[in-house]
């Protein structure tokens, strides 16, 4: 390890554990949908064959590696936190991505429960900006701590004076 | 302060389509003794927006308090907005044919950014008359509730559906401008072509008048067309080829005449080598007269001039186009050099304005010009009358220049290895590697582009390879900034920052950087949000796995 210059500090906040056990059985839906499509082409069309195949084995390869490594490596790198001052959040596996967002500059602040981050009491909150490179999304976060994180934004946000552009 | 709902009429309207739907799909299914497709189909697309319709209705429900709007929506996946009162930047509502006889309007609200905006589709047209009364821009915190129509309707403006865009910008101080617009009579009395952003009413004549009156709005002119602009604009690597797409349609226009417009060239000049050198000898240099030509007309008396607080733009020989861009909108300016041209120092000057639709706008201010008269341009065209495109630029670590060289030579030899597998003729696969005598040029010079500063007010970037550009964005035009690191890059110690803003093309970059000319620029121009981000994490908090994993981060 060479002396490098001290990165950005992380956020304070991690996500909930049950991050993991989401991300893991949604790349799993979606491995066996696209796999799956993909598979029966190759099974019924046999002219694809030699087409469909090389590109089946790559897939399966990046799936078999998302599932086993990326939902755990992701739960250990994300992290997120929304203070008086600005909504910051760090996120990535292989590619780390920070992000800073004053609340002056904030637009709207979403919510979305979708059906299987439901069956795992999770939440997204997403804070858009005027600018959609601004946009901040925190993806896995416990239903509750979600609700009173934006509860507090909206507080915030209303009393911070700011035309956001 | 309670929860509203959609118009009930939605849920008519969702059964109409429903009943409509089902008696469609009986025909197909039973008219003939085979299914009729397109019937069914059209059944089945109605059955899914029937219900998309009635479940929007069962689910939605909104909130307009004196701070905020909310909304509710969605069944599977549910999902909350909340948008801040005094961010929102127009309201207006619409309707199709349909609903529209059902008095049902779809209401828009919009805080800026396209995507941002919400949608209430749909109300019933009173109710939907009195959210926008409610949410007109600038009535945010005051209003208390007031429900009533006789109250808010003297002060609402008409409360008609185009209430949009015209509140989407800070109104520039436009009448001194209309006014005070025709600087020599004899011209530019064109009326000003439609669908640009021009001056609100057309400048009659008797007004001149009244300039020497108003000599405080005096216009300073900054720039008029200069005679080198010609060649300039019109030397270009398109123009060579502007006159194919005219030949081939001509071509197909003649075709039903029976005139073969090709095989008459290829009569007339034969088909050898010496027939196409001939062709390319008449055509390249047509295409640069038609080039010289059509920017004469466009730019006839070209005139950039600043005039209480704005910038004017006229020109035109056939219909003058008049185009205006307020002071307050300006958040800085970019120059675009194409990589042909970087030798004659050729340049294209660009406006970051905020408060447009991204990448269209006004952003374009001056045609190509020369570098030297661009810069100085450039200084009276800001309000500010800064120079920050020539900020003297730090350059980029060394490694920035062995990842573009990297990239130059793996991503032909991927491609290369990814054609591999795949039965084709044994000549295809090594193809991609005639790219790399290309690429690797191309890379040195992109790293040579590389650099970033921050002067004063402005936050200066540059970078490209093909087309050269050099941003100076106002410090105060930043919204927010995203630090992305490679695998490759977090061991070599580098980043690349993205720069967030609402004007010109709404993001910039500054590739590749050393993370301490991250942190050096984010603490320059932003200096409030970097304490943020360096601040050593709490200590008082016993929230262990945060802090404990905290160095893990670091460390990897």
């Amino acid at each position: 390890m060479n002396n490098s210059p001290p990165l950005p500090r992380p956020p304070r906040r991690p996500l909930d554990r049950r991050f993991v056990l989401w991300r893991t059985v949604d790349t799993l839906i979606w491995a066996t949908v696209v796999l799956g499509a993909l598979g029966a082409v190759w099974f019924f069309a046999e002219v694809t064959r030699p087409w469909v195949g090389p590109v089946l084995i790559v897939l399966a390869v990046v799936y078999a590696v998302h599932v086993a490594v990326m939902p755990s490596w992701r739960y250990r790198v994300h992290r997120w936190e929304t203070t008086d001052d600005a909504v910051y959040a760090l996120t990535g596996w292989l590619t780390h991505k920070w992000q800073i967002v004053p609340i002056s500059r904030i637009q709207s602040i979403d919510t979305e429960i979708g059906p299987l981050q439901r069956m795992f009491g999770l939440a997204t909150i997403t804070v858009t900006t005027a600018s959609s490179e601004g946009n901040i999304e925190i993806e896995g976060v416990s239903a509750a701590d979600a609700a009173d994180a934006v509860d507090r934004l909206r507080e915030v946000t209303a009393t911070t004076v700011g035309d956001a552009t | 302060m309670t929860w509203r709902r959609l118009s009930i009429r939605v849920v008519y309207l969702g059964l109409i389509r429903l009943a409509m739907s089902l008696v469609t799909g009986y025909f197909g299914v039973a008219w003939r003794d085979d299914p009729v497709w397109p019937l069914v189909l059209g059944a089945v697309g109605g059955l899914i927006g029937a219900s998309a319709d009635l479940s929007r209705w069962q689910t939605t429900r909104f909130l307009i308090t004196p701070e905020r709007v909310e909304m509710r929506t969605g069944w599977i996946s549910r999902k909350h907005r909340t948008v801040a009162r005094d961010r929102i930047r127009s309201v207006d509502s619409s309707a199709r044919l349909i609903p529209r006889l059902l008095g049902l309007r779809t209401v828009n609200i919009g805080s800026g950014d396209a995507e941002t905006s919400f949608q209430l589709d749909s109300l019933d047209r009173g109710e939907a008359e009195r959210v926008q009364r409610e949410l007109m821009p600038g009535r945010g915190s005051a209003v208390s509730a007031t429900f009533s129509p006789a109250v808010t309707s003297s002060t609402a403006a008409p409360a008609s559906p185009a209430v949009t865009s015209s509140t989407a910008a800070p109104a520039s101080p436009a009448s001194p401008a209309s006014t005070a617009a025709p600087a020599s009579p004899g011209e530019a009395s064109a009326p000003a072509s439609p669908g640009e952003a021009s001056a609100p009413s057309a400048p009659p004549h008797e007004d001149i008048s009244d300039i020497s009156g108003m000599s405080d709005e005096a216009e300073t002119v900054i720039a008029r067309l200069r005679r080198p602009w010609i060649w300039l604009n019109a030397f270009r690597i398109e123009s060579a080829f502007a006159l194919i797409a005219p030949v081939f349609a001509l071509h197909w226009a003649l075709r039903p005449f029976g005139v073969d417009l090709f095989r008459t060239a290829r009569d007339l000049f034969g088909t050898d080598l010496r027939g196409i050198v001939l062709i390319l000898l008449i055509a390249v240099p047509l295409g640069f007269a038609v080039a010289a030509v059509a920017f004469v007309i466009d730019n006839w008396n070209f005139e950039l001039v600043r005039t209480g607080g704005a910038l004017i733009t006229r020109k035109g020989l056939f219909t003058t186009t008049t185009v205006q861009r307020s002071d307050e909108r300006t958040r800085g300016i970019a120059f675009a050099e194409p990589l042909l041209t970087r030798r004659l120092r050729v340049t294209k000057t660009k406006l970051l304005l905020t408060g447009s639709a991204a990448g269209e706008g006004g952003g374009d201010i001056l045609p190509r010009t020369r570098l030297e008269e661009a810069r100085d341009l450039a200084a009276q065209i800001l309000p500010d009358g800064a120079r920050p495109l020539e900020a003297p630029l730090r350059r980029h670590p060394r490694g920035a220049l062995v990842r573009r060289i990297g990239w130059a030579v793996y991503t032909p030899v991927l491609l290369a290895a990814a054609l591999l597998p795949f039965p084709l003729p044994g000549w295809v696969w090594p193809l991609p590697f005639l790219l790399i005598p290309v690429t690797v040029p191309l890379a040195a010079i992109a790293y040579r582009s590389l650099g970033h500063t921050v002067q004063d007010d402005y936050l200066v970037v540059r970078d490209g390879a093909l087309t050269r550009r050099t941003v100076a964005l106002q410090n105060r035009a930043v919204i927010g900034w995203s630090l992305e690191q490679s695998l490759f890059q977090r061991w070599a110690g580098r980043m690349t920052v993205g720069i967030a803003t609402a004007a010109g093309s709404r993001s910039y970059e500054a590739p590749d950087v050393s993370v301490d000319q991250a942190m050096t620029l984010i603490a320059e121009a932003t200096p409030g949000l970097i304490s943020v981000m360096t601040e050593p994490p709490a200590t008082s908090s016993a929230a262990s796995p945060a802090v404990s994993s905290a160095g893990e981060v670091s460390a990897c």
